[in-house]
């Protein structure tokens, strides 16, 4: 794999350039992703609200309950879900669609045509991925603050004032961004664990069917490893 | 034109070719005939650069392929054409993307009009009408989806057209009508062709020259007349047991 990420990486950078190719993935990730992101986001941020209203309330500060969850969508679970829904909709549909042409000699076709598969598949997901994870991921923060924000006033009856005022008070620039940079570094993960996957797919359905299953346990793994990681190298050191 | 040089290839402890050494002059087509696993397609797959030697080499022309590496080997391969097995026509993309990829990529910037053109003239070489362009492989016949692999092959006009089982999974009519393409191909566009099969009939059609591929090793090769009469005992068994039958 470490292999496969380098030759990834020269490939990138060297011409010719597909912008055309790169729009179609952002689309197959990004667009086609729109719903299940908003979906997920909006109850994560409902569930989120009210399980943190519920011990909130024994302290009596329930006005903090939305600083608290937009902090925990930004620096936490916005990427981290994302990054595992993604995973499941677009990750696999990579690792199945890469594992059939290759096994149906479509990768080798390209290649004897003097065309780099690396560079005609792989680097446009790539850059695909690492685009449109951060953006999605802002999608999720934003349509889970907004079901908090709905849950907690229509339901849990927290005044809206302090909601606001507290997540303003609470919640800074940094924290989105802590966010969003694990998003960029999830969508990164992604795509290369899948795309390789995809790659490494031999035999016929079966093998491709192996390669999608393993491609998304590796893949989740591999994003609470490495969000583990991150939140220890940051978090530890009180950054 | 093409010069395979005491080839010598393993996979583990299992050696799958053991100093394979045949040549394959301009403008003419060599078949490798054998049976399931004897090696042909590792062989074939050393001549394009897929896969390297353990020892020997590969000349097409004076370019010496296992020797090169990334760009080199890249620009080398703008040599070849290639029809695999089961045509390998990238199935998100239309007839004529089919068609056109190759051309495309290796001449980025050709105007619309040229590479439409290239496309609807390279489809006629294998009798296939312009109807078919917006077609996606899905709804081809296996004989249709053979053809426009060829024309696939052929759009950049290669030197050497490398055929991978051409007629494995086809029924008479449409076998008989691939071997012609491949003789047409060659009559008409002058290119060298070497051909993969373990079909005994379509391999004497088509052959200038003719190579029976047995434990690794090339039984006997020479004209189909040739190859015939070998007295190789594997060979001859393999042979009689089609030409009984006829």
């Amino acid at each position: 794999m470490i292999f496969f990420a380098g030759e990834m990486l020269a490939w990138m950078v060297r011409p010719p350039f597909r912008p055309e190719l790169v729009i179609v993935q952002m689309a197959a990730i990004g667009v086609g992703s729109t719903f299940i992101i908003s979906t997920t986001g909006f109850f994560t941020g409902v569930v989120l609200a009210l399980q943190t209203n519920y011990a909130m309330h024994q302290l009596g500060a329930e006005g903090y309950v939305g600083g608290t969850v937009a902090v925990g969508l930004s620096r936490e679970l916005g990427p981290v879900l994302t990054a595992l829904f993604l995973v499941g909709r677009s990750g696999s549909a990579i690792s199945t669609e890469l594992g059939t042409m290759r096994v149906t000699e479509q990768i080798d076709a390209m290649e004897t045509m003097a065309v780099s598969p690396i560079q005609y598949l792989v680097v446009p997901r790539l850059l695909a991925a690492l685009a449109m994870f951060p953006l999605l991921t802002m999608l999720f923060n934003f349509v889970g603050y907004l079901g908090a924000y709905l849950i907690g006033i229509l339901v849990a009856e927290i005044p809206a004032g302090p909601f606001i005022e507290h997540t303003r008070t609470l919640i800074d620039t940094k924290d989105i961004l802590h966010g969003l940079f694990k998003a960029v570094i999830f969508g990164g993960v992604v795509a290369l664990v899948t795309c390789w996957r995809g790659f490494a797919a031999t035999g016929g359905a079966t093998g491709v069917g192996e390669g999608t299953t393993r491609a998304v346990v590796t893949s989740s793994i591999a994003i609470l490893v490495v969000d583990t990681a991150f939140v220890l190298i940051t978090v530890g050191s009180g950054k | 034109m093409i010069r395979v040089v005491d080839l010598w290839k393993s996979f583990g402890a299992r050696e799958v070719l053991k100093g394979i050494s045949l040549d394959v002059p301009t403008g003419t087509t060599y078949v490798i005939l054998g049976g399931s696993g004897s090696g042909k397609t590792v062989l074939m797959k050393h001549v394009i650069g897929l896969l390297k030697p353990d020892r020997g080499t590969v000349l097409v022309g004076d370019v010496d392929i296992p020797k090169l590496e990334g760009k080199e080997l890249t620009e080398a391969r703008r040599m070849f054409g290639m029809v695999f097995q089961q045509s390998a026509l990238f199935d998100s993309m239309t007839v004529f993307e089919n068609v056109a990829f190759p051309l495309k990529e290796r001449k980025r910037g050709i105007p619309a009009a040229e590479l439409k053109e290239r496309v609807i003239q390279k489809l006629s070489v294998v009798d296939l009408a312009e109807s078919v362009l917006p077609l996606y492989p899905s709804e081809l016949s296996g004989g249709m989806k053979k053809r426009v692999a060829l024309a696939r092959a052929l759009i950049h006009d290669p030197q050497v057209v490398l055929y991978d089982e051409p007629t494995t999974g086809l029924d008479p009519i449409t076998t008989e009508y691939v071997d012609d393409m491949i003789v047409q191909a060659k009559q008409k566009l002058g290119v060298t062709s070497m051909v993969i099969s373990h079909d005994i009939a379509s391999s004497f059609k088509v052959a200038d020259r003719l190579g029976v591929l047995y434990d690794g090793q090339l039984a006997a090769q020479g004209t189909p007349e040739e190859v015939r009469r070998s007295d190789h005992p594997h060979v001859k068994k393999f042979l009689s047991l089609w030409f009984e039958k006829q």
